[in-house]
């Protein structure tokens, strides 16, 4: 039996290259097992060998576009029979590189099994593709690479990754035409539940993560502050497009240079309230005026050179959350330390 | 024993064919309109053009930019008192007898401001998913005369539109209906050991456009009251909600509330029917808690065991009903929330914006981004092209189920649901 070529995933930090210095690296990989990859080649067992190890910063694999695309070719060059992505943990743009690597894997034929913490946001963009919980965070690593080296094997073989085998993330939600109108399964859910069945239910509920509000900043003259909204806030005209509602984009403008944006050269697309107020004078939405303020005054070290910008309006939760982990990694990338975000 | 007091007899008129003609009336079968007649019902100040078109059940036409919909009903000459508070005074209404022309819709269509692109097919596979694609409509297209502002332009089309739709019934005032539906005036709160399950309709009250009227008032800034459930028949709940398409709630449906109709069809046969609770869904948390836990309170002294909860409206409407369900769950009620799902185009994402957290009874009404094909038609009302693709209107189209009118009925008009893949 001819042994099964793996390809390993990880970030720069796994990978050797460095920490948060070096999240925007792009794609490169080197021969065979590195890090974690060494222990997972191990417990995979000698039907196995890690071919390569293929490894991006979590700025870039998590915020530039193309970058899952790079990735995937580099895997595929090594004509892989498995990929096998993380553990990434807790750590949502490291998550989120695994989870669409999985997705975009899974699209072009590879076998592939991802692992993370099951509240990872990743867990939510590998739009059906195995994903194995892991723990928290590194310390972790040991039982959380046992349990990534037998899913793996199992996906090896074909076989489908259950929760009993530690499978995270939602089924599929899949359309279909019930023989009763909602209004009619209501009553009879109301009844149901009424006759003592307690867990009846359509929708199961979905699990959701606190966000815990990052720590302060120590030193607000020092740093770069980024405006962020959700206000649908566009040049006049909407050039690119972004949509009233249920945005699966978000926009980045360029504000350097300007002290103030003027009425009528931006406009808000939102659907969702009235613009009037919002048109009329755009920093109700984007206060880049007030911020300029600041900055001139010493207050804030600088103002980030673009504002990030998308319609908060009927958008999907897990569309909202990916747009948050874009928006942190092309913040940091290009050096803001602090934003603003507001909400309409 | 004083008599108790007597309900509403809805007389059904079902309308199979319609024309336009000489003179507006009915003959048991065919609604003709006279054009100039149903025009002059519609003429105000703040629109400079109006053009009336039928679009029916199985014709190549689509309505695109749909704004609200009302079902022909009156009392009688002048109304009767139908819609009160726009056509008849505002006063409670929802005894005697109603007159429905069933089988017909009076439908505005065209640009209203933070209105979203709504979409009705009357023919091919997506007419079925809207109360619409199986009614004749009578669709109303207009132009804003150039000095009148939007919101003039809106309550024009909502009087006449209400105007209209009563007029057009009286034709039906002489003619044997083919069916008269007894609905009972009260529903005794001591009576029988069934389980008395009631009606929390969440009404959309977010400003100009986004608003719904009871007895001709915005109900914005309202507290949550109880409603005699025969006043939703005689239309004391009007829509101006022109957002979320999928997710709206028009007059027809407050006219024909589907929750309503499923608690009158158990009335003590497996429950009783225990009222209807109406409420606002204001736009910020405070009011919104605020309200949730005072619409629980009236449910408790309505005696209600359970409720079925409805909204109106994209993700923040989860959270007035989610909050409903978690005070009524805390008061011992059991609590019923209708929810569209939100997990996008392929079905992975997490599908609820705001869910409850101690009550878990939850209905689907389907995948909001579901992805939908619209073969290509004849004939399109209410505008040229349809804004969300920016694309000719009477084109093939590939759009997101949200944008087909009323098929994720929040009112639970729709049977499209989610369910979990194998």
């Amino acid at each position: 039996m001819s042994v099964t070529r793996v390809v390993h995933y990880v970030n720069q930090f796994f990978a050797g290259r460095g920490g948060e210095d070096a999240a925007g690296a792009g794609p490169d990989r080197v021969d065979g097992a590195v890090g974690p990859g060494r222990r997972l080649d191990q417990l995979l067992g000698d039907d196995f060998e890690v071919v390569a190890t293929v490894h991006c910063g979590d700025d870039d694999a998590s915020g530039r576009p193309e970058a899952i695309e790079e990735i995937l070719a580099l895997v595929q060059a090594e004509q892989p029979d498995l990929l096998v992505a993380g553990p990434a943990f807790t750590s949502g743009r490291y998550g989120l590189a695994c989870a669409r690597l999985a997705a975009a894997a899974t699209a072009a034929g590879v076998a592939v099994v991802a692992a993370m913490h099951p509240d990872n946001p990743g867990v939510d963009e590998a739009k059906g593709a195995p994903v194995v919980a892991s723990g928290a965070a590194a310390r972790e690593m040991g039982p959380s690479l046992d349990r990534l080296a037998a899913a793996a094997k199992i996906v090896a073989s074909g076989r489908a990754l259950t929760a009993d085998d530690g499978r995270v993330g939602r089924p599929r939600r899949v359309v279909s035409t019930a023989d009763k109108p909602a209004a009619v399964r209501a009553v009879d859910l109301a009844l149901a539940r009424l006759r003592g069945d307690g867990n009846a239910t359509e929708i199961p509920l979905p699990n959701f993560d606190q966000v815990t509000p990052a720590p302060p900043v120590d030193d607000l003259s020092s740093i770069t502050l980024a405006l962020v909204t959700e206000g649908g806030l566009v040049p006049e005209g909407n050039p690119d497009r972004l949509e009233s509602a249920r945005a699966t984009r978000w926009m980045r403008y360029p504000i350097d240079g300007a002290d103030a944006l003027v009425s009528g050269d931006y406009q808000s697309v939102h659907g969702g309230f009235s613009t009037v107020y919002a048109n009329a004078d755009p920093h109700r939405i984007v206060p880049l005026d007030i911020v300029r303020e600041l900055a001139d005054a010493g207050t804030i070290g600088g103002v980030h050179d673009t504002y990030l910008v998308t319609t908060g309006n009927g958008t999907s939760v897990g569309n909202a959350r990916r747009f948050g982990v874009e928006w942190a990694a092309d913040l940091r990338r290009s050096g803001a330390r602090a934003a603003i975000l507001t909400a309409t | 024993m004083p008599e108790p007091a007597a309900g509403l007899s809805r007389a059904i008129h079902r309308v199979r064919h319609v024309a336009f003609g000489e003179r507006t009336g009915y003959d048991g079968s065919t609604l003709t309109v006279d054009r100039d007649a149903a025009m002059a019902r519609l003429a105000s100040p703040a629109l400079e053009r109006i053009d009336l078109s039928w679009a029916s059940p199985g014709e190549p036409v689509r309505i695109v930019k749909i704004l609200d919909a009302v079902e022909p009903r009156t009392k009688g000459p002048g109304g009767g008192g139908i819609f009160p508070g726009f056509v008849g005074p505002a006063r409670p209404q929802g005894r005697g007898i109603t007159h429905v022309l069933q089988g017909v819709a009076v439908v505005a269509a065209g640009f209203l401001p933070r209105a979203q692109e709504a979409v009705v097919e009357m023919s091919g596979p997506v007419a079925e998913l809207s109360p619409l694609g199986a009614t004749h409509n009578l669709v109303v297209t207009f132009a804003k005369a150039p000095a009148s502002s939007w919101e003039e332009v809106d309550l024009a089309l909502r009087r006449g539109l209400l105007a209209l739709a009563a007029s057009l019934a009286e034709a039906a005032l002489e003619v044997d209906p083919d069916t008269v539906e007894e609905l009972p005036a009260q529903v005794p709160l001591a009576a029988g050991d069934l389980p008395r399950v009631g009606a929390v309709v969440n009404l959309q009250t977010q400003g100009a456009f986004k608003d719904v009227f009871v007895h001709g008032r915005s109900f914005a800034g309202s507290w949550p009251t109880l409603l005699d459930p025969n006043e939703l028949d005689d239309g004391a709940v009007v829509s101006g909600q022109f957002g979320h398409p999928a997710l709206k709630n028009p007059t027809f449906l407050h006219q024909n509330n589907p929750v309503v109709a499923a608690l009158r069809a158990r009335h003590d046969v497996d429950l009783r029917f225990a009222g209807v609770v109406i409420c606002p869904e204001p736009v910020d948390q405070d009011s919104k808690a605020a309200t949730a836990a005072v619409t629980a309170r009236l449910c408790a002294l309505a005696g209600f065991d359970a409720a079925v909860i409805t909204k109106e409206g994209g993700g923040n409407a989860d959270a007035d009903i989610a909050l409903k369900m978690d005070e009524l769950d805390d008061l011992g009620i059991v609590a019923v929330g209708l929810f569209a799902e939100m997990p996008g185009p392929d079905g992975t994402g997490p599908s609820i914006v705001v869910p409850p957290s101690r009550a878990t009874a939850m209905i689907s009404t389907g995948n909001y981004d579901e992805p939908l094909v619209l073969p290509a038609v004849e004939r399109a009302l209410g505008g040229d092209s349809v804004h969300l693709v920016d694309l000719p209107a009477t084109d093939e189209l590939t759009l997101p189920t949200a944008v087909i009118y009323c098929s994720l009925s929040p009112l639970g008009w729709s049977s499209l649901r989610c369910e979990d893949a194998a």
